[in-house]
Parts: structure tokens; sequence; C-alpha cells
């Protein structure tokens, strides 16, 4: 299968007064699965349809396989069609007025390969996203899941270089939506195509990409990989998007840092020990802890730092975890557990968390 | 793999004959085909030398000065369209509540009717309607005198007679109008009030009123606006007593002897320029914002039960279709098989000798066949171009396409008779000679039913989601092949009745018609008119039912070789 890389240069986008991304850059490289990230507005949208060409720049650069497809000066544009990519879209626009056939031999008709193989190609597409038996359907005639996979299989079949997916996932109902997720991945591994996506689901980010690039009003945030993205979130707003955190401030106290940790030290007077992977920040600071790295224990542990008592205020049940809210140095901080055995409400116990989840903020 | 489609290096700038260009000639074109006539109207109506010279000698304001002795003119167009419009909302309103929020007996098939009296016409009813109503020998007249009554009851050649018949036929599209903005209102805006208490007059009074009144006083202006230049009732009833408004008094300017072409032009530019105004207010009013009561919800009307009060609410909906679409069609029906039309039938009146006559003269059957000719190629041309405009405004992107769609719904706010008043101008001066032929009518058609068929495919385009497109541009289709594989298959709805709607109004055109057919190019509407003013009722109504039925035939072939087309097409 074919591969390109892309790569996108301070890209401008404008709509009247709107500027709806304002300079970003980026990079795919050959065979990469990139998920553009975040919130609704902030441009997700706008720059994969300037890199699929349905939108045109105001100003930037976008190469794909190392050709400009589209540069402000000098001027180029090369029209969608012609920049051999393909795209699923979030209404999935499937063709009411065609057969399933006819909509996933689309793209092979208009490069005029001859019938028989279109046949055999829409075949395997068809078999891959199981939907073997559905070729003579009319297209008007399926659920949200057939029509996503129809879409899909239209989207790859005339082997693509670039695959850009648009919310595909997000009509689709919650069950639906999971295990899609996971059809998906296995799909994009099988194709081994290169693929922009983009979601405002967390989840849907972290599972299926190499690398993330999360967006906030047409400008980047943060890129990196699911994990470094998860676990060490570079601002707030990261922090904040990715999944639930408590964020701590305190004055920075460089006299007490040692083997390559960073010390802040609350209002209250505790000190928290954390990482600053290569974070600018100065003397007043923000620690950012996952509320699922939190331990809580009614036993004092062992370790030499990041130990505290607190008190259990308020117990809720979710299911596969339970949240506690407990008092610690005059605020809340929120503990996700997993653990089978429950606090009680006013229950006196130490919260712990090791310094490496403990991650320095920049504002 | 190797990459040509991204190797394949583009420059913006180099030329290629791409979706720009032609929109922008066929767009451009089609501006053209508007704004011409319309300089030139404003240029006889500038012209102050001899009225007869082309191009003008000198050029001033005297014509428009020269206007105060048409005052009584302007007076009469006024008064008309003023008294049509006020009855027509209220029929508008009426209809509108009935139909759409009362449990009326039969509400749907209602909704549907409501569209006849579009196809039966205002000519058709104001020939109707002269016959029922006229002073001497109209229906109701003779019956009164037969019950003992004097003189006459009722009088259809006055400003009252023009206005009801031109208000009957109005009042179906102040129906729609209306009818659309009480449907989109949330029920749950008055529900809310009466939980809060507010009993049902209350709730109709401060709620459901001043919600629907943008909509109301919007479809007022927009009625108004098309009554200043409505032409056939006025024609038909103001004629016999000289009773003239400005459409039909720049007809009689036109084609008296020696004609007064200047003067003509100038009554046609201030009524031009008063219905300009007057879409230009409606347009503000519908994209004002003030429509708060369309909230993009999906919910269901809610339908009031009336009680009782649903017996009087059916016999207002059967007595407005019995005066606008029955009693006249039947009046007509009936005065075709007359030899001298009276309201007791009597046995040896009865004759099929106008059929006879109407079919047997060359020029009734020449003039049929010219119009189905040119209702053929009006809809068939039309389709395609106006698809193309429509597609080319609302999907395009081209800049200017705004611009473009403001020039080309511009007939809207011209009376046909205006602008075929501006095109006779025009046309007669083009090196080409096509003044007199049928090529003038079907450029003249294909420009005023510019709007007509924008609006019907338009409602379509904006149906289809913009990403159907989309994606068949990142499977790799060129806009030529995306066009054909799926936007045209998409519109098909749409352009079919588009088509069919330009046929039926080409056929049925009158104001642009009368003034721009030759000797030797005549359609049939004229001819009907032609005939009543210097044949007999009797012979015009067999005509006018003639053409009914032509449209009708048409129309049945037309679908039957559309089905064995898309049968044949299927196997
Ligand atoms: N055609 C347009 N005209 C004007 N503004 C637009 C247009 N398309 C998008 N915008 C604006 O640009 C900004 C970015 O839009 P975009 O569609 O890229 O957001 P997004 O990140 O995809 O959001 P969502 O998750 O809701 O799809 C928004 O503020 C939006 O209002
Ligand atoms: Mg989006």
């Amino acid at each position: 299968m074919s591969q390109a890389s892309i790569e996108v240069r301070d890209l401008v986008v404008r709509y009247g007064a709107v500027v709806a991304v304002r300079g970003v850059t980026f990079t795919v490289g050959a065979g990469e699965h990139l998920t553009l990230l975040g919130p609704s507005g902030c441009g997700k949208t706008t720059t994969l349809r300037a890199i699929a060409g349905l939108e045109r720049p105001t100003s930037g650069e976008i190469r794909i396989g190392g050709s400009p497809v589209f540069s402000s000066s000098p001027a180029v544009n090369v029209p969608a069609e012609r920049r051999g990519l393909s795209m699923v879209f979030q209404s999935y626009a499937i063709w009411p007025h065609m057969t399933v056939f006819d909509n996933v031999a689309y793209g092979l008709r208009v490069r005029r390969r001859p019938e028989a193989e279109v046949t055999t190609r829409v075949r395997e597409a068809l078999d891959l996203v199981q939907l073997g038996d559905l070729g003579a359907r009319s297209a008007s005639k399926l659920s949200g899941g057939q029509q996503q996979r129809v879409a899909l299989a239209r989207a790859f079949v005339f082997s693509p270089s670039v695959l850009l997916f648009d919310e595909p996932l997000s009509n689709l109902d919650a069950k639906l939506r999971a295990e899609m997720r996971v059809e998906l991945k296995e799909l994009q591994r099988r194709l081994d195509i290169t693929s922009v996506y983009v979601t405002h689901d967390l989840e849907e980010a972290l599972a299926i990409s190499d690398r993330i690039v999360v967006m906030r009003d047409g400008v980047i945030e943060q890129v990196g990989t699911p994990a470094e993205i998860y676990d060490r979130p570079r601002n707030t707003f990261v922090a904040d998007f990715v999944g639930s955190a408590n964020l701590i401030r305190g004055r920075r106290r460089p006299d007490l840092e040692r083997d390559g940790l960073v010390v802040i030290q609350t209002p209250g007077g505790a000190l928290v020990h954390g990482i600053s992977p290569d974070r600018r920040v100065g003397a007043e600071a923000l620690v950012a802890v996952r509320t699922v790295r939190l331990r809580i224990d009614r036993v004092r542990p062992a370790t030499p730092v990041n130990v505290w008592p607190a008190r259990i205020r308020q117990r809720v049940f979710q299911g596969d975890f339970t949240q506690y809210h407990i008092d610690w140095e005059g605020r809340q901080l929120i503990v996700r557990s997993a653990a089978p055995e429950p606090m009680a409400e006013g229950d006196e116990v130490f919260v712990s968390v090791e310094p490496r989840h403990c991650v320095l903020l920049e504002e | 793999m190797s990459l040509p489609a991204v190797t394949h290096f583009e420059r913006a700038r180099s030329w290629r004959p791409g979706p720009r260009l032609v929109s922008l000639l066929v767009g451009g074109g089609a501006a053209v085909l508007v704004l011409y006539p319309i300089a030139y109207l404003i240029q006889a109506s500038l012209s102050v030398g001899d009225p007869q010279a082309r191009p003008p000698e000198a050029y001033g304001l005297a014509n428009y000065a020269d206007l105060g002795r048409y005052a009584h003119i302007f007076g009469n167009t006024l008064l008309v369209a003023a008294i049509a419009t006020v009855l027509a909302v209220v029929v508008g309103f009426a209809m509108g509540w009935i139909l759409s929020r009362t449990n009326v007996p039969g509400r749907a098939a209602f909704e549907q009717l409501m569209a006849l009296p579009y196809y039966v016409t205002p000519l058709m009813g104001a020939l109707a309607w002269a016959l029922i109503g006229s002073p001497t020998s109209g229906f109701v007249n003779q019956i009164w005198r037969a019950l003992g009554g004097d003189g006459h009851l009722i009088d259809i050649n006055t400003p009252w007679g023009i206005a009801w018949v031109m208000a009957l036929f109005e009042g179906a599209v102040a129906f729609v109008m209306i009818g659309a903005v009480m449907k989109s209102m949330d029920p749950a805006l008055e529900e809310a009030s009466q939980v809060l208490g507010a009993s049902r007059l209350r709730t109709m009074l401060r709620i459901t009123l001043p919600l629907v009144l943008p909509g109301v006083l919007g479809a007022a202006i927009f009625v108004f606006a098309e009554m200043l230049g409505s032409f056939s009732a006025a024609l038909v009833l103001g004629l016999p007593n000289r009773f003239y408004v400005v459409t039909t008094a720049m007809y009689q300017l036109v084609s008296q002897y020696p004609p007064r072409f200047p003067t003509a032009a100038a009554m046609g530019v201030s009524l031009f320029a008063v219905m300009f105004a007057m879409v230009w207010v409606y347009r503000r009013i519908v994209s004002g914002g003030s429509y708060a009561t369309i909230t993009g919800k999906a919910f269901r009307p809610r339908v009031m039960d009336v009680g009782r009060l649903r017996w009087p609410f059916l016999g207002i909906c059967l007595g407005y279709l019995g005066v606008a679409v029955i009693l006249p069609v039947l009046t007509i029906v009936y005065a075709s098989f007359q030899r001298l039309t009276a309201a007791f039938p009597r046995r040896d009146n009865f004759t099929l000798a106008n059929y006879a006559t109407a079919l047997s003269l060359d020029a009734v059957r020449s003039a049929l066949w010219n119009s189905l000719l040119l209702g053929f190629a009006t809809a068939s041309l039309g389709v395609v171009l106006m698809g193309f405009l429509a597609w080319l405004i609302y999907r395009s992107r081209l800049p200017g396409a705004g611009l473009i769609e403001y020039v080309l719904m511009f007939p809207q706010a011209v009376p046909r008779l205006v602008f075929a008043f501006g095109m006779l101008w025009a046309w007669l001066v083009f090196p080409i000679p096509i003044y007199g032929t049928l090529w003038l009518l079907l450029i003249a058609y294909l420009t005023v039913f510019l709007p007509l068929g924008l609006r019907t495919i338009s409602g379509v385009i904006l149906q289809i989601d913009r990403s159907l497109e989309e994606s068949a541009q990142m499977c790799g289709a060129t806009w030529g092949y995306r066009l054909r594989t799926v936007t045209m298959p998409l519109l098909k709805p749409g352009l079919v009745a588009a088509w069919l709607l330009l046929f039926i109004a080409s056929v049925r055109e009158l104001g642009a018609s009368i003034l721009l057919m030759g000797p030797k190019s005549k359609v049939i509407t004229p001819a009907i008119v032609e005939s009543w003013f210097s044949t007999s009722s009797e012979l015009t109504a067999a005509l006018a039912l003639l053409q009914t039925l032509a449209v009708a035939a048409a129309l049945a072939i037309m679908f039957a070789v559309a089905r064995r087309a898309v049968q044949a097409g299927g196997e």
C-alpha cells in the first residue's frame, strides 16, 4: 500500500473576520496515524479540510509526499481531486441514489480501472468491513453502522496515499462506537496507510493514534504520543481536556530539588515532588495529578515523599471505580479508586502519589 | 507506488478551463440577459425627442414630469392593490390558521387543494367572473332580475371586482406564506403561556399573534408588490369601463397608434422602482431575524380541538375553493358549450360549435402549437440553465455568486409586462433579427422565469448535504464528473418539478407574450384575450379550456415518456 508523509507549516485559515486556524505546524510521518484532538470549534475540521483541499487556506504551506499541494508563496493550490487523498466524512456522505457496490466502486471508476478489477477490489473492501453480502443493496436502506462501514470501504478501496477521518464515529451510539473504534484500529493497521483523524473524543484519540495533536482556538497546545499527552500534559488546558486531573498550585522550592525532581510548596506548607519534562515555569507553579494516580490508604505508605494525611468528605460510587472527594490542605482533591473495599465518609486516610505522576504545567 | 497526483505540480495562477471560467461565462451571460432589457427600459424612459426615434434624440426627465397627468392611474393601481392585498391576506391568514392549527375535517386534502387556484390562473378567473358578475349579462345579475330585482346586484367591472378576482388567486400565495409561519411556530411557546394560567383567547392575542405578525406582514408586502404588477384581471375586467391600472395603461400606450413608448417606459420604471423597494423590504423582514418562531427543533404543530366550530371552518374552506376554483371552472366549461351564454340552461342553447370553430381556425392551431413548443423549449433549456445557475450560486463558492443571485432574482421585482417592454426596446436594435419570432419569446420566458426556476431548484440543492459532493471530490472525481454522477442525479426530483412549473408557466404566460409576439409568432394566451375582446365569450371559453386540456395532455405524454425512459434505463 502507498504511504505519504504530510507536512503542514504555518497554516492559517480565515473565514471573513473569523480566524479558524491561526498558524499551525505539524508533520505526519509516512504510515503514521495522527489525531487532531480538541474541543468543539477549535479548528480541527478546518485543518483537515485544508489538507484535503476542500478549504482554501489563507496562508501557509502543505506538502504531501514531499511535494507542495498548497502554498501561499509561491502560489500553489492542487485541487482536492488531484491530491491523491481520501476522506471519511462525519455525515458519511453515502450517495443515496446508488447501490452499496456503486458507492464503493466510485473511486475506482473515476480512475477508469477495468470493470473486472473494480468488482474484485470492491468485494475485497466490502469483506474487509464485513459487508460482503450487501453490495446490491440500495445505499439509502442502511443502518448508521452499515453506512459508516460503506463510507470506510469507499474511502480506502482505491489505495489512496493518505486517509482523512472527520469524526467518523460521532454519529453512532456509545456501544457501537466502542466496537467500531476497535475495528477501525484493526483496519488502520491492516491497510497501513498514513492517516489523519479528527475527534473531540479523548478515548477515541488515545485508542487509535500513534500521535496526538491537541488544539485550542486554532493553535496547537501539545503534540505527543497518547501516553505523553495523558501522563505529561503541557499546560492546564491539556491536563483538563485530556481526562480529569487535580491541579495543585504552589511556590517552587529549588533548594529542595534532587534526583531530577522538582518540588513545590503549597500555601498550606505541604511539599509536592514532581517532574518537569522541559517545562518553562516561573517561581509560582502548577502541578497536575491525574485522579486515578492518587492512592488512598488507611496506614501510612512507606514512601519518603508525597504522602499526606487527609480526610474523606464524600464518596460517589460510579461502577467501574469509586470517586472520593478528600479534604486536603484546606481544599478538595478528587481521587478515583478501583480498590475493592471502599473507605467510608469521614475516614482519616493517607493520600500518596508517585512523583513521576506529578507534572509541572506551563501556563 | 508512485504518487502521480501529488507530484503533479500546479500553479494557481496558470489558466485552466475549470468551473470558474464556465461559471463566470454562464452566470455573467444570465446577468446580461436580465440587465440588458432593464437598461433599455431606462433609456427609453429618458428619451424626450421624437418618441419613435431609435436611439433617442435627446435625454431628459420630461416623461417623468409628465406622469402627473396619469396620477389617477397610479391611484387606481394603489386602490386595487390595497383592497386585493387586504382580502388576500385575510383569506391567507384564515385558511392558514384553520388548516395548520385546527382539527377541521379533511385538513390534509385541503392543503393539497390549495394549490389549485395557481393552476386556474387569474386570467381564467377573470374571464369566468366576467361571465358571472358583469352588470348586464352576468349570471348573478340575470338571476337577480329574474327574481324581480332591479338593475344589477353586483358589478365585476369595478375596482372592487378586479381586486376580488386578484385576491382569490393571490390568496393561495398568501396562504402558503402565512401557513408556513404558523407551522414553524413551536407549540411549546403557546403551551407555556397556558401552563402559566393564560386563557386561550389571551394566549392567542398575546403570544400567537405577535409571533406570526412578522410573517403576515412579510406576506402582505409580497402580495402587494405582486398586485401592483398584475395585468390580466385588470385587462379583462377594467378595459370595458376604461378603468386602467399602470400595467394596462402601459399596454394601451404601447399598442395604440402612434405608440407612446417613452411615457410607457417612464410608467414602467416608476412601477419597477416601487416594487423593487417593496421586495427589498420584504427580504429584510424575512431575513431580519424576526423569525424567532423558527427554532430548528423538530416538533409537530399543535392542532387545536375547536369543537363544533369545525363545521363553520369547513364551510370557509369549501367556500374559498368554491369561488376561486369550482365556480370559475364550471362557468367556463358551461359557457364553452353555449350558443349564447345565459344563466338558465335551455336544451337548444347547447352546442359544440365553439370547439369546432376554435379547432378550425388556423390562427388558434398555430398559436396553441407555438405555445406548447415554447413551453417545451423553455422548460428543457430552463432546467439545464437554472440547474447550473443554482449550483453556481449555492454551491460553487465562486466569488460574486451572491451578486449573481441578486441580479437573477431581479425579474421577480419587475412586472412581466414592464420587463417585456424593456426587451421589446432592447431586441429591436439587436443585430440578429429575432424580433417578432418565437426566439424572442423563448429568451423572454427564460429571463422572466429565472426566479421561479431558481427558487424551485435551489430548494432541493440546499437540502443536499455538501459533503455528498465533497466525498466525490475526495474520490478523485473532477467537477464535471461530480456534477454528472452525483449532483444532477440527486437533484432529479427538483429538476422534474422545475420542468413542470416552467412548462405550465410558459404556456400560460400573458404579460410578456402580449407585447413580444409578432404577427407570425402568436401564442395562445394573448390569443384568448384577443378573442375575448373581438369575438364571443363562448368561443373564448372554449379556447381557455382547450389550452388547459393541451397542457394536461402534454404533461401526460411527458410523464409517459419519462416513465418509459426510466424503465428502459433500468433494464
Ligand atoms: N464556513 C465557515 N464560515 C465561517 N466560519 C466557519 C466556517 N467553518 C468553520 N468556521 C468557524 O471556524 C472555527 C473552527 O471550526 P471547525 O469546524 O474547524 O471546528 P472543529 O474543531 O471541527 O469543531 P467541531 O468539533 O464542533 O466539529 C469555528 O469557530 C467555526 O465557527
Ligand atoms: Mg468538526
